[in-house]
């Protein structure tokens, strides 16, 4: 036990103070500071944005006019109307528009053009530039509002008529549960949106931790071995109190990454410029279920145990650090297979494939953690999950430990199974 | 109690037979040579002895016992691949395995000073090893192995790769870890070290013990075959002398091979005839020499 609290020191204190931990860490709580500065820059840069000036040459109908009502009744306001008089030829037109477009007050403008087989005229939009994405559909909504109101106004409807024909669709879901019994959705669409994105973060934060730490493990198993140091180190601890030793020490150093990461968002959040921001895009963080957050943790101690342990064998097995890139492959496609059995499982977290891949250890710590956010798997599924999970932890790191048993004396050229077999036995452990 | 005995020590690789039924035992006190040339199975038996390897035949016993956890408390091992932490501080490295061995932070830190001292480096206590050069990796190397003043230290061809005046230091700390009690496992090609230092020796050839015993018994039980000669003038007619096998003539002196001890008193009343005799000796066979005829006529 005492050794295992060296060997985890040693691990720890190592890695945490070597340069390219020092320089990672630091890029990624930069990264994670901007990511939490997106709401801010982008209240910053739209805040002060005044809406698009839009010249409207008046027609006989009167649908100019109607265009600068829509447009003014709209909140925030799409763009303003600016009413200019036909000049009736097409050189003056033109002439005006160009001026107008030149002076920079306005940005484009719109001209209607009657045509004989719809009701509705023609829009016509002149501008120096694009129309852009934004303006494009906020004009063809407002237009389309606009002929709504035309043609309703020919139809004579009541205004109770009407109410009904714009009244929006209602969708409510409601789901049976295991007594057959319907009842209420117990999440409203914020709390489902607040999980999908949560899902979503924590999904890649565990894709993330396996996947560096897991290379960290084997790389500096693979290290020990190269440097031969590892001669020495087995001879003075067990191999086994070693392999823990790295697994448990690499972890803290996970965890510490994590944590800094965190705590940089967080004081990133309450910073009084953000608060506002965060405020304005409506999450409230109050809605997290803390029962995920424990999901959280505990699928992530057992991904990343069942991970590692595999990992430290690939390490022990490969002498040399040109070969561990190679040897390393399987585990990486078995952790991006989880990762995106995760991700695109949130859009259908019942798919039968989706509900099988979340009792495949490799793939559960993802998926099931996946369903248990965005949908509501029985309590019996978790458990099943989980169970085989810790049974898988126990036999692969049973096999792990023999192999990295073996492996670490191992040089010359990677081990092929039937070698490592013969190994195992002749070493008899 | 003997710190170290092996009894017919067996090790199979497959079909390979690494090591084939080695005996020996080393007591307190005492640098056991374990001599042999590349591949003949020194490495594997040095591994077994550490508890890295468990023997398929055969058993080996610490202070009269099997194989127990404590042992990495009393073993030293100076592997013959030189290998440590190269971005890593001195004093954190050697810290760890001394910890590692069940000493303690402060003790090691204590001993790690004087044996940088004894060895008359002590500004490295903070440098990282890929700083130093690898005489000086060295020393850094053999300290971590006595760190913990181990009761059995296996030295795995300890003098290579330095110079005479580092070979000389480090062959007088060996020498003082013996005369503190400590049983010393020591391999290596260089017989002169062995002469100097050990008392009893195992030759392995090919996996087999083909010489063992105690050195000065085994020079002995080979032939005195060698006489040397020096002289005031030139001897002429030395290959004539019935049983001279061959003549070399070196700076100050004749080197004379000879079928039998006898002969010896041939040459010396052959050279006197011709002249005054400076010096005249049959000479005791080197190990080297000795090692040659064991393990020699089927090199490869």
């Amino acid at each position: 036990m005492k050794d295992l609290m060296t060997v985890i020191g040693f691990t720890f204190g190592n890695k945490v103070r070597t340069k390219s931990f020092k320089v990672t860490t630091a890029i990624l709580v930069i990264l994670a500071i901007l990511a939490a500065h997106i709401p801010f820059f982008a209240q910053l840069f739209s805040g002060d944005d005044e809406p698009a000036v839009i010249g409207v040459f008046q027609d006989d109908r009167g649908i100019a006019v109607m265009l600068q009502r829509q447009a003014d009744a709209q909140d925030p306001k799409p763009f303003d109307v600016l009413l200019v008089e036909d000049p009736g030829s097409d050189d003056e037109r033109l002439e005006q528009m160009r001026t107008g477009v030149e002076e920079g007050n306005v940005k484009g403008y719109v001209l209607f053009v009657e045509q004989p087989e719809s009701a509705f005229p023609m829009a016509v939009y002149y501008s120096d530039g694009n129309l852009g994405q934004g303006l494009r559909s906020s004009l063809t909504q407002t237009l389309g509002q606009v002929k709504n109101e035309m043609l309703l106004r020919e139809l004579n409807l009541t205004q109770e008529q009407s109410r009904q024909l714009f009244m929006p669709i209602s969708l409510e879901t409601e789901r049976l549960d295991e007594e057959g019994a319907a009842r209420e959705a117990e999440k409203d669409p914020m709390e489902e949106l607040v999980d999908y994105i949560l899902v979503y973060i924590m999904i890649v934060a565990l894709f993330m931790g396996i996947m560096i730490t897991g290379q960290f493990i084997a790389s500096e198993i693979t290290t020990e071995k190269s440097s031969r140091i590892m001669e020495i180190i087995v001879t003075s601890v067990a191999p086994l109190t070693q392999m823990f030793g790295k697994i448990i020490g690499m972890m803290m150093v996970g965890l510490l990454q994590i944590i800094l990461l965190g705590a940089a968002i967080f004081f990133s959040f309450v910073l009084p410029h953000n608060r506002e921001a965060v405020a304005a895009i409506d999450i409230d963080l109050g809605s997290v279920d803390p029962l995920l957050i424990i999901y959280f943790i505990v699928f992530y101690f057992l991904g990343y145990f069942l991970y590692a342990t595999l990992f430290a064998a690939v390490g022990s097995i490969v002498s040399r650090m040109e070969d561990l890139g190679q040897a390393v492959m399987p585990m990486t496609f078995l952790v991006l297979g989880a990762f995106y059995i995760g991700i695109f499982g949130i859009n259908t977290p019942e798919a039968p494939f989706v509900v099988a891949m979340s009792y495949v250890p490799f793939f559960s710590p993802m998926a099931m953690f996946m369903r248990i956010g965005v949908s509501d798997p029985a309590w019996w599924e978790v458990a099943l999950s989980l169970g085989i999970l810790a049974l898988s932890i126990l036999l692969f790191g049973w096999l792990s430990a023999k192999i990295y048993r073996v492996g670490v004396l191992m040089y010359g050229k990677r081990p092929n199974l039937k070698e490592l077999r013969r190994a195992m036995k002749a070493y008899k452990v | 109690m003997l710190p170290l005995k092996l009894e017919r020590v067996t090790k199979q690789y497959g079909d390979y037979t690494a090591v084939n039924a080695i005996s020996f035992e080393v007591s307190s006190g005492e640098i056991y040579g374990l001599l042999g040339a590349n591949g003949a199975g020194k490495t594997t038996t040095m591994r077994m002895v550490l508890g890295l390897i468990y023997p398929d035949d055969g058993s080996i016993r610490w202070n009269g016992k099997p194989w127990y956890k404590e042992l990495n408390r009393i073993m030293g091992y100076l592997p013959e691949e030189r290998g440590l932490y190269p971005k890593v501080k001195i004093c954190d490295q050697i810290e760890y395995l001394a910890r590692l061995r069940g000493v303690s932070a402060q003790d090691a830190k204590k001993n790690l000073k004087w044996w940088l001292e004894r060895f008359e480096v002590p500004d490295y206590y903070d440098r990282k090893v890929e700083e130093l050069s690898k005489g000086n990796q060295q020393k850094i190397q053999f300290i971590a192995a006595v760190i913990h003043r181990p009761q059995i230290l296996v030295l795995d061809e300890a003098f290579s790769g330095l110079d005479p005046v580092n070979v000389e230091m480090l062959k007088d700390v060996v020498k003082e870890l013996r005369d503190e009690g400590a049983a010393i496992l020591f391999s290596t090609h260089r017989m002169e070290h062995v002469e100097e230092l050990c008392r009893n020796i195992t030759v392995l050839h090919r996996s087999n013990t083909v010489l063992q015993g105690n050195l000065k018994e085994i020079k002995k039980s080979f032939p005195r075959e060698y006489v040397v000669l020096a002289t005031e003038l030139p001897v002429s007619g030395l290959e004539q002398i019935p049983g001279v096998r061959e003549v070399r003539q070196h700076e100050n002196a004749y080197e004379i091979r000879i079928s039998h001890p006898e002969i010896a008193q041939k040459i010396l009343m052959h050279a006197m005839d011709q002249g005054d005799v400076l010096k005249f000796e049959l000479r005791e066979p080197t190990l080297n020499e000795i090692f040659i005829k064991a393990v020699g006529g089927e090199r490869e």
